[in-house]
């Protein structure tokens, strides 16, 4: 328990009575907390660097090395998982920015019912993932499904959007920008608004078109909200579960598997070890991707 | 019985020494002013005193208790912010009783304790407000209230008038001189600002990089500043400097010259100094007069004439800039050439060290 | 011109606003309507009778009243978690925010760790396990105050940045003691960034579908996500009370949605100002 407050280095020069007097911001605030956080979190991420070494039944372990690791590189249906969370990570993290950004300026123009609009965009993110996972996955039915029929009605045959192999992925990325992609909004819809109304009017008597004033003043201005909506969509690309699993469960074959998904398969089959070599990669490929991308950004920013 | 006493206060953020040995007596009942530029360590000092800041050497005695360790509210202290601290989600009743209900005051006395303050700061009628709701002066009053209800040895004062325009601020100067008056308390207040400590303090304590330059009385300070800062740090205008070389020596004076004096006689204490030496000459921009000759001659740079007197901006031969504040309206020509006299008595003698040179 | 061009504009983004938002949710009401048989065909039609009724006591009853079971079960869950996240969070983002210690730095690294390394799900259960929490829900209470601290200590460090030392120093001289300062200066102020963590927090808690996956199976204690998890294969053909039961579980964000939609936002956008 800490009871001093920091004063630095003190000589004590001078037979003073030391202060003994207690902080008012005291250590044990952070107790309760850190018990929790500690033992529910940190414990088990520190074990999963041993556990992810050895063949594991819960009850007992053997250490065996990086075997699981050379498994995760090995076996195809594994490479896939980890080439998959990559992929869903960056596309839907890219659409999100995209995206995100052009409704946000479109939400922030004299547009007509922008309460609205700003409303329906954002709504889904606040409902389940599972329940949106499971409306698509009836709306993405390949004969029945309203999203085909409808291209029907245009005259164009639609895809089996969760039942081909090479789409199926792809379609669960889009369902996660379409319920994601409210958050990434209003993260821009903040970071437009913060802008002083300064610079486009310094920018339109410079003869500045609307065009010119997006590129040059709105862009690089709320470069901070890019730098959130980035970080915030990839990481959770990288870890996505739920909707994968409420959609394809990974399927059809492994075609729609990320780490996390293998994880949990992996787990249900009782290959512990394993599971916990996927943590450890999941962990491993967040760090070695998100901290190099938001240094990146943080970086250019200084450039300016 | 002593209000206040520091011996040899220090404070220290691991090399960087804020507060250098500060020693202070301060009697009850006094009113103190710490002023200073900003960093001088003068808020340092009061936060000390107020138990916010550790004490890194030396002691603090309160009302005759080794103060030290003690916790704030063991101290007998009360303080006022310069930003009011004012409770934002409380009444002002409730600001003001915060104190006495955290003791466990009963509430009757406290209710008492609380109207009773309110109206000696005529605040009756803002007491179910809360703080969002008040102007910037009746902030202000409540702060000082909130201080009063805890009957303290000491009040502190963190540069507490600095927030209000300048009319409100002349305003509750005079009050605050008034509740001095009227409650017979020790008063410890910081400012940067000159006029708040002549106006407000039995005692001004200057202070310059953590360490006392002269403790006395407005007047003293004013008249007879110990060193070169006090000599520029008080009085407004700034007091006027010049290089000078020692001519001459008497018993109890000496005769300075430079490129822009003629030989002048100014009383000074003369013990170690010796012809040649160099010193400095201070003379206050209201102890110049004009004259048909006189010890120095300045070139007319600026004007302001504000009838009951007339600033003017000089330039003397070696290019120095000084100051003349002259009685009455004087009609002065930029660039003219203006001869300027003063009294020896009012002018003042810093040697090497820039300590002044006083007759005792 | 500007004119009629602002408002096509207007016209293309409600009409395609509508389109792609708003029918699936048409979509999912308009089944919880429809009969089984009606419901199978999948497609985007008025119901042909009212069956909202029936489909919904169906739900309800199914598997011995499970999803009122695990109402309650998500409604406790996410009461107590944000209780605990609230308090805690705050009294972290207080004194981290007010005292920097050599510590500081480890702190906030672990902080951010948390937001983005994903739980060690085995070693957990593990754990879990050790202490006799596994499969309880007061167990999955203290790992939803655990993944959700992180993000509460940062909101509630921002605020807190803003509330001037004064007023703690203040209340230090009128006699206040650390809890003082806490529960009765600060805590008070934090209201509008409490009512942001809890809005923001139980909608996470509520809809969280993985860690009560994971860490609370078995049908007895189910949360309403793992209902809709479970129905999934049950009500393969039963698409009108699968969607019923996906409308019965939207209510409660839609709620939070209508009443607290500005706190949401504020939350969930605060940090991309700053970066």
């Amino acid at each position: 328990m800490v009871a001093i407050t920091d004063s630095g280095s003190d000589e004590g020069v001078t037979a003073a009575p030391r202060s003994m007097r207690r902080s008012p911001y005291p250590g044990w605030f952070f107790l309760p907390a850190a018990i929790i956080y500690g033992v529910l979190f940190l414990v088990p991420t520190f074990a999963s660097l041993y556990f992810s070494l050895t063949r594991w039944t819960l009850f007992n372990s053997t250490f065996i090395g990086l075997d699981n690791f050379a498994q995760f590189l090995r076996e195809p249906f594994l490479i896939k998982g980890l080439v998959n969370t990559v992929f869903y990570a960056a596309i839907t993290s890219g659409l999100k920015v995209v995206l995100g950004l052009l409704l946000a300026v479109l939400l922030t123009s004299q547009i007509a019912a922008r309460g609205y609009l700003r409303s329906v965009v954002f709504f889904p993110v606040l409902v389940s993932t599972v329940g949106v996972g499971i409306t698509f996955t009836v709306l993405m039915h390949p004969t029945n499904g309203m999203i085909n029929e409808g291209l029907a009605l245009l005259g164009v045959k639609g895809p089996g959007w969760l039942t081909n192999p090479n789409l199926a992925l792809f379609s669960v990325a889009l369902v996660d920008v379409w319920k994601g992609v409210g958050l990434a909004t209003v993260i821009y819809i903040a970071g437009i608004v913060a802008i002083p109304k300064d610079y486009y009017e310094a920018a339109r008597i410079d003869g500045a078109t609307r065009f010119q004033n997006f590129l040059y003043v709105t862009l690089p201005l709320c470069r901070p909200a890019t730098v959130t909506v980035v970080t915030l969509s990839f990481i959770g690309g990288l870890r996505t579960f739920d909707l994968i699993w409420a959609m394809t469960r990974g399927g059809p074959g492994f075609a729609s598997d990320t780490v996390a998904s293998v994880i949990y398969k992996q787990y249900q089959a009782g290959f512990y070890g394993l599971s916990t070599a996927g943590n450890v990669v999941l962990f491993i490929l967040i760090a070695v991707l998100v901290v190099p991308l938001t240094m990146l950004l943080n970086r250019k920013e200084g450039h300016e | 019985m002593a209000g206040l006493e520091l011996k040899s206060l220090r404070k220290s953020y691991g090399e960087v020494e804020v507060i250098n040995g500060v020693d202070l007596s301060v009697t009850h009942g006094e009113f103190v002013v710490f002023v200073g530029p900003s960093g001088c360590g003068k808020s340092t000092l009061l936060r000390m005193i107020a138990g916010l800041e550790d004490i890194s050497g030396g002691e603090l005695w309160i009302a005759d208790k080794l103060c030290n360790a003690v916790e704030p509210r063991d101290r007998g202290i009360a303080m006022v912010f310069q930003n009011y601290a004012l409770y934002p989600h409380m009444t002002v009743y409730d600001n003001v009783g915060f104190g006495l209900k955290l003791a466990g005051t009963p509430k009757d006395v406290r209710d008492a304790k609380i109207r009773d303050a309110a109206r000696i700061l005529q605040m009756e009628h803002l007491l179910e407000r809360k703080p969002s709701q008040l102007s910037g002066g009746q902030r202000q009053r409540v702060a000082i209230g909130r201080a009063i209800v805890r009957k303290p040895e000491v009040f502190l004062f963190d540069e507490p008038l600095s927030n209000l325009d300048a009319a409100l601020r002349v305003d509750m100067r005079m009050e605050l001189a008034k509740l001095h008056h009227d409650l017979g308390a020790t008063m410890i207040y910081v400012t940067h600002d000159q006029i708040e400590a002549m106006t407000l303090a039995d005692k001004i304590v200057v202070l310059n990089g953590g360490v006392v330059q002269q403790v006395g009385a407005p007047i003293e300070l004013y008249q007879r500043p110990a060193n070169l800062f006090v000599a520029g740090f008080i009085g407004s205008p700034r007091m006027n400097f010049a290089t000078v070389t020692i001519q001459s020596l008497a018993a109890a004076s000496l005769t300075v010259s430079s490129e822009d004096f003629e030989a002048t006689v100014v009383p000074a204490d003369i013990a170690g100094l010796k012809v040649g030496d160099t010193v400095t000459l201070g003379v206050r921009p209201h102890a110049l007069a004009t004259a048909t000759s006189g010890a120095l001659v300045g070139q007319v740079v600026l004007v302001e004439r504000l009838g009951n007197e007339t600033n003017v901006s000089l330039r003397l031969r070696s290019g120095a800039s000084w100051l003349a504040v002259l009685d009455g309206d004087h009609q002065l020509r930029i660039g003219q050439d203006v001869p300027l006299r003063f009294e020896p008595e009012l002018a003042a003698i810093f040697d090497g060290d820039g300590r002044a040179r006083y007759l005792a | 011109m500007s004119f009629i061009r602002r408002h096509w504009l207007s016209a293309v983004a409600i009409l395609a606003s509508g389109v792609v938002f708003l029918v699936p949710f048409a979509f999912i009401v308009l089944t919880a309507f429809k009969d089984q048989k009606q419901s199978a065909l999948l497609d985007f039609s008025w119901p042909a009778g009212n069956y909202l009724w029936s489909n919904i006591v169906e739900v309800v009853t199914t598997r011995n009243w499970m999803l009122l079971t695990a109402f309650i079960n998500s409604s406790i869950l996410t009461v107590a978690s944000v209780t605990l996240l609230v308090i805690f969070a705050a009294m972290v983002g207080f004194v981290l925010q007010r005292r920097k210690t050599r510590f500081s730095g480890l702190i906030e690294f672990l902080i951010l760790a948390g937001l983005m390394i994903p739980p060690a799900v085995v070693p957990t259960i593990w754990l879990l396990q050790g202490v006799g929490l596994f499969g309880k829900l007061h167990g999955l209470v203290l790992i939803e105050v655990a993944y959700g601290l992180p993000f509460s200590i940062l909101l509630y460090r921002a605020f807190i940045s803003t509330i001037p030392r004064e007023l703690d120093e203040a209340a230090i001289i009128d006699g206040a003691r650390p809890f003082d300062v806490f529960f009765r200066i600060i805590l008070p102020l934090l209201w509008p960034v409490t009512v942001t963590n809890i809005v923001v927090q139980s909608v996470a808690i509520f809809n969280d579908f993985t860690n009560p996956l994971y860490y609370l199976p078995g049908n007895a204690n189910a949360t309403v996500q793992l209902t809709l998890y479970n129905f999934q294969s049950q009500f393969q053909t039963s698409y009108n009370l699968l969607f019923t039961n996906i409308a019965l579980i939207t209510i409660p964000p839609l709620l939070v949605f209508l009443f607290f939609n500005r706190q949401i936002v504020a939350g969930m956008t605060a940090g991309a100002v700053k970066g």
